[in-house]
């Protein structure tokens, strides 16, 4: 399903927040079971479907990665739901050592350091992301699987670089607990 | 969902936990990453080039209990095996000792690609030691077959 089909936008990765919101706020409001109780089951059926798929939708493009995931799948990469492919050694090393610095940290309840590195890896992940935006908009309608891929790699970078910020969050939240 | 028993005996009490010398021409290392969630796996195995017995395996993975189940388990199974016998090893072999959920799978997958590829970085070693010491052995052999003409 074209989430954004689905919320009637344009097709793009650097997509207006507040479009997005305001979109999906009028199509919610006009699916609400209130507004419908008095058509038959089939109908009111129909339009309880139709708000599932539009909250489906909405998660799918607030989120940079599965927004960027759904945008390479409507350009006909299948490849977008992680399936096995394999990561450039640069990466995996970077990711490796960022992760190993903060499991350190992490039992060092050294904080400042958690935060340094965490300020690190958003610098990298806001770096990426920005790459994407300009590389998702050169990208023609009838793109070629050799053009997609690099954009697919970039993906998979972001996904490193937000599962290490979770882990960030994670720590910190555990600190604030404690 | 609930761990398995097995999942949680291993992500409690992970065994070899740690780092090899990834510099020890014996040692051969493997580091994975899965795109799915994000998470990294090192798996390293120590060979003994004779017998080609995988004498050591340590593992350091940042994910979640069933990838640290996994890649426990796989450096328990792997010791005192063969590489080649290392190598026929099976995600589904893990998925099944551990008792894996399908969204589960990706964790034990990333235990199986780690060991290949740790495998593969130690084959790649021997192969590079074997073609450096055949070029100085050429350079020496020469010598021998020169003598018989003295
Ligand atoms: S969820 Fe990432 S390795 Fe299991």
């Amino acid at each position: 399903m074209d989430p954004f089909a689905t919320l009637g936008l344009v097709p793009r990765f650097d997509l207006d927040q507040g479009e997005l919101e305001s979109r999906y706020r009028e199509l919610q409001k006009a699916l609400h079971p209130d507004k419908h109780t008095g058509a038959p089951a089939s109908q009111r059926r129909m339009t309880l479907n139709k708000a599932v798929e539009v909250n489906e939708a909405y998660r799918t493009l607030r989120d940079d990665i599965k927004r960027a995931q759904a945008l390479l799948a409507l350009h006909g990469n299948a490849q977008a739901s992680g399936e096995r492919e394999v990561a450039d050694p640069e990466l995996l090393m970077e990711v490796m050592e960022l992760r190993e610095a903060l499991g350190e940290a992490k039992v060092r309840r050294d904080l400042t350091e958690v935060k340094a590195l965490a300020a690190r890896v958003d610098a990298l992940r806001a770096g990426v992301r920005s790459g994407l935006v300009a590389a998702f908009a050169a990208l023609p309608a009838s793109a070629a699987a050799a053009q997609l891929s690099p954009l697919a790699a970039q993906v998979s970078r972001l996904k490193y670089y937000q599962r290490f910020l979770d882990e960030v969050s994670a720590i910190e939240d555990e600190a604030e607990a404690s | 969902m609930a761990y398995s028993d097995k999942v949680i005996e291993h992500y409690e009490h992970p065994l070899n936990v740690g780092t090899l010398d990834k510099e020890d021409p014996t040692v051969g290392t493997g580091l994975v990453g899965a795109p799915a969630c994000g998470d990294v796996m090192r798996l390293q195995i120590k060979v003994n080039p004779e017998t080609n017995v995988v004498e050591d395996a340590k593992f350091k993975t940042f994910g979640c209990g069933s990838a640290i189940a996994s890649s426990s388990l796989v450096t328990e199974w792997v010791k005192g095996k063969t590489i080649d016998e290392a190598m026929a090893l099976k995600n589904s072999q893990i998925v099944e000792e551990l008792n894996l959920p399908p969204v589960k799978i990706h964790c034990s997958v990333l235990a199986e690609d780690a060991i290949k590829s740790a495998i593969a970085d130690f084959r790649k070693k021997q192969e590079e030691r074997k073609a450096q010491a055949s070029g100085v052995a050429g350079s020496t052999a020469a010598q021998p077959s020169v003598q018989p003409q003295k």
